[in-house]
């Protein structure tokens, strides 16, 4: 097998990998900024220089030379190598900044220059503590810098796009953004501008960098030139706490990391998944931030003499019993929803089940001609086939108007259908509304009870994507009946450890008082009599659908969290992209 | 204001194009043929040609704005890039300079009021034996500049009279 020498080690390779990859992926470092394991690699940091040789052969016996030691003799390439851009070869040995002091004095000059035109504004700085260039200079820099002089000035503040702002004094011109919008995006709406330390990303003039997926360009930078213009001065990186999470904002379920503190989901950025979505999201999708803080729900509402007012749990529980017991079985239609977990479908579909009810409708919410086939879909909701290997029945909008036209009481399951406009006020007006809810809508006005039950970013609970991946969020913020110090599955931030309700950095506001719908469900459940009901969270009642649908034969937690998801067989694509 | 390139300009494009096995390589002469036409390569001409060859805007904005002969704003009729590098420095660039900006009543970067010329500082324009000098509009060079030669330069070009390209053999080394 191939074999290459890294810092006096032998390891042994299959295949063609650039070099630096192949550190990285043994655990090792070389320090970079404009190398991506997604795009194209132009060298043009100069910051992963290693010393790279090839053992000397024989030309006419192919046998490698040796010393008089009886070593391999090594023609050192003349000058040190970019490790992004040079592929390891057989034999190849090379010395990283850890045993080689050519390589060191390289990496750290090499820092010094990028440094001398570069604002040390890192305290005001939204990129300091998840920044490539404040770290590796702490860890390969120099002491200080030589340079006396004043430093160039270039355009500070930049709206390139409705998303994004530049600050092009902080820019290193590694060329992430402009590759990014050249190769993923395909846009191809940034470009360097000028030349030599005058140079910074921008669009062509009279134009805005408004690309779908503009907002990975500030990911992908590795200084603070490109912020976003949402999440801008809103926190510090080590005041908060990042959750491993799934998009619900379009059939791709693109994996995401939710950034939390005091509560309140203040940024989504994407996770790597190699299966879904590479390193990126779509812009939308960070947008549903607000879904999580604004507008919720918050204590159940009931309406009374026509006017929803606050409610308790209890009378919310005794309020829907009644309604349910008081008409004929065939008279309740329960409308499961493509915007909530599987979870929350099949507790749904086993509460009519066993009430000898109808079983759950549900109708998908397409928008034709908005997918791009890469991370944007015409279906808008994230688990319409979650639903459909539930075995609930998928209607269209007039069935469902039927449906709804013809029943006395109504669930709905967190599905905005008078927004929709699937359904119209008048549809709705003889029946009795129930609305399991996250946010307030001109569907949850209509309603007679909203109950609100927790959302993505409160519980855990899977959805099944466009491919038929299943994959699963965690909680990332309390509600008033969860604790972070109880559920081993949130994460914990510094403030959250240290923080009591006394602080002025800790808001009991901003835990919603909302439930999770099997919570809610069970304790239904148990007042209608039912037993062996009762299921306390989403890791078990995917035990147990795992155990009674066939299609999620096999599923669990454990190994959706191993494998990043788990693909579902006998999933039809019903809607392209 | 709106650009269009002519009947002739298009056929250049074209062959200039057929010149590459891609389109990309012929962003600069492609450039050149903007600005030979419009005197300069304005945002808006930036984007007739990004039009005209089906490239991305950005694209053609980088090329334009790497390069600094190409003008991304109007000149005058006659840009005057005068030397102040080393060689022409010690031969007395400067002197050329503030005798051009006196004369023209303008400082250096600026375009007189009728719009006829531009001064420019540039760096070495690989003329050093024939220092100071200048280059008239990214073409002639005029060498051996003293201040009666760039006071006849002015009037010359006022009148739209060109100096004629100038050969100037090398000093031969002797050789023993």
């Amino acid at each position: 097998m191939a074999e290459v020498f890294i810092d006096g080690i032998r390891y042994e390779y299959e295949g063609e990998h650039r070099l630096l990859q192949f550190i990285q992926d043994l655990g090792k470092e070389v320090p970079f900024f404009c190398y991506h394991p997604s795009m194209s690699a132009p060298a043009n940091c100069r910051q992963c220089m290693v010393k790279v040789g090839q053992p000397v052969k024989d030309r006419e016996t192919g046998e490698y030379e040796l010393d008089e030691n009886g070593e391999r003799v090594i023609r050192w390439f003349p000058k040190l190598q970019t490790s992004c851009n040079i592929m390891i070869a057989d034999g190849m040995v090379v010395h990283t900044q850890e045993t080689d002091d050519l390589v060191k004095r390289a990496q750290k000059d090499n820092l010094e220059l990028i440094l001398i035109n570069h604002p040390l504004d890192c305290p005001i700085c939204d990129q300091a503590g998840e920044c490539p260039l404040q770290i590796q200079t702490y860890k390969y820099g120099p002491e200080g810098s030589r340079f006396e002089v004043k430093k160039v000035h270039k355009p500070k503040r930049v709206q390139l796009g409705p998303r994004v702002i530049l600050d092009a004094e902080r820019c290193i011109n590694c060329t992430r953004c402009v590759r990014f919008t050249d190769e993923i995006s395909k846009t191809h709406q940034l470009t360097i501008t000028s030349r030599g330390d005058k140079n910074y990303p921008i669009a062509a003039p009279g134009r805005e960098f408004d690309d779908p997926y503009s907002l990975n360009t500030v990911d992908l930078c590795p200084v603070g030139a490109l912020t976003s213009a949402d999440f801008r001065f809103k926190a510090r990186v080590w005041e908060m706490n990042q959750t491993p999470s799934i998009d619900v904002t379009n059939a791709k379920g693109s994996n995401i990391d939710l950034w939390t503190r005091d509560n309140l989901v203040l940024r989504i950025t994407p996770r790597y998944n190699g299966e879904v979505n590479d390193h990126w999201m779509p812009d939308e999708g960070r947008e549903a931030y607000r879904l999580f803080n604004e507008n919720r729900v918050s204590k159940p509402r009931q309406k009374l003499d026509n006017e929803q007012v606050n409610s308790s749990w209890n009378n919310a529980v005794a309020t829907l019993l009644e309604q349910l017991e008081g008409v004929d079985k065939q008279d309740v239609a329960i409308i499961g929803s493509p915007h909530a977990s599987v979870e929350e479908n099949y507790i749904l579909g086993k509460f009519a089940s066993l009430m000898g009810m109808n079983q759950p409708v549900f109708t998908s919410q397409i928008e034709k001609g908005k997918g791009d086939g890469f991370l944007i879909t015409d279906d808008l909701a994230p688990n319409a086939n979650g639903c459909r290997l539930l075995g609930f029945e998928e209607k269209d909008s007039k069935s469902i108007a039927a449906i709804v036209k013809k029943a006395r009481v109504v669930l709905l399951l967190s599905d905005h259908l008078v927004d929709r406009g699937v359904l119209s006020a008048e549809n709705l007006a003889d029946t009795f509304v129930a609305v399991f809810a996250t946010n307030h809508s001109e569907t949850t006005k209509l309603a007679n009870l909203v109950v609100p039950i927790t959302c993505a970013a409160e519980h855990a609970a899977s959805y099944v994507n466009i491919d038929g991946r299943i994959q699963r969020t965690f909680p990332a913020k309390e509600t008033k009946y969860t604790n972070r110090r109880l559920d081993f599955e949130m994460s914990e931030g510094r403030l959250d450890r240290y923080g009591t309700s006394f602080d002025n950095w800790i808001t009991e506001d901003n835990k919603v008082d909302c439930m999770p719908l099997w919570r809610f469900m069970s304790s239904l459940a148990e007042e209608s009599g039912l037993e062996n009901f009762s299921l306390s969270s989403g890791r078990e009642i995917m035990e147990e659908i795992s155990e009674l649908v066939p299609a999620f034969e096999g599923v669990s937690y454990e190994v959706m969290d191993e494998q990043a998801g788990i693909l579902l067989q006998g999933v039809s694509k019903t809607v392209k992209s | 204001m709106t650009y269009e390139f002519t009947k002739e300009d298009l056929d250049e494009i074209e062959r200039i194009k057929a010149k590459f096995p891609e389109v990309k390589p012929a962003t600069l002469p492609v450039l050149w043929v903007a600005q030979n036409r419009f005197g300069h390569v304005e945002p808006e001409v930036q984007r007739l040609v990004a039009e005209t060859l089906g490239l991305p805007e950005s694209h053609v904005h980088g090329v334009a704005t790497f390069y600094t002969q190409y003008y991304k704003e109007k000149k005058g009729k006659y840009v005057l890039d005068v030397c102040t590098c080393l060689s022409c420095q010690l031969c007395g660039g400067y002197d050329i300079l503030h005798h051009l900006e006196d004369k023209l009543g303008i400082t250096k970067g600026e375009t007189t009021d009728d719009g006829i010329f531009t001064l420019n500082e540039v760096e070495c324009l690989g003329a050093c034996g024939y220092a100071p000098m200048l280059q008239i509009t990214n073409d002639h060079y005029v060498n051996y500049l003293t201040k009666e030669k760039v006071d006849k330069l002015i009037d010359d070009l006022k009148e739209d009279k060109l100096p004629d390209y100038e050969k100037i053999e090398m000093p031969l080394r002797k050789v023993k």
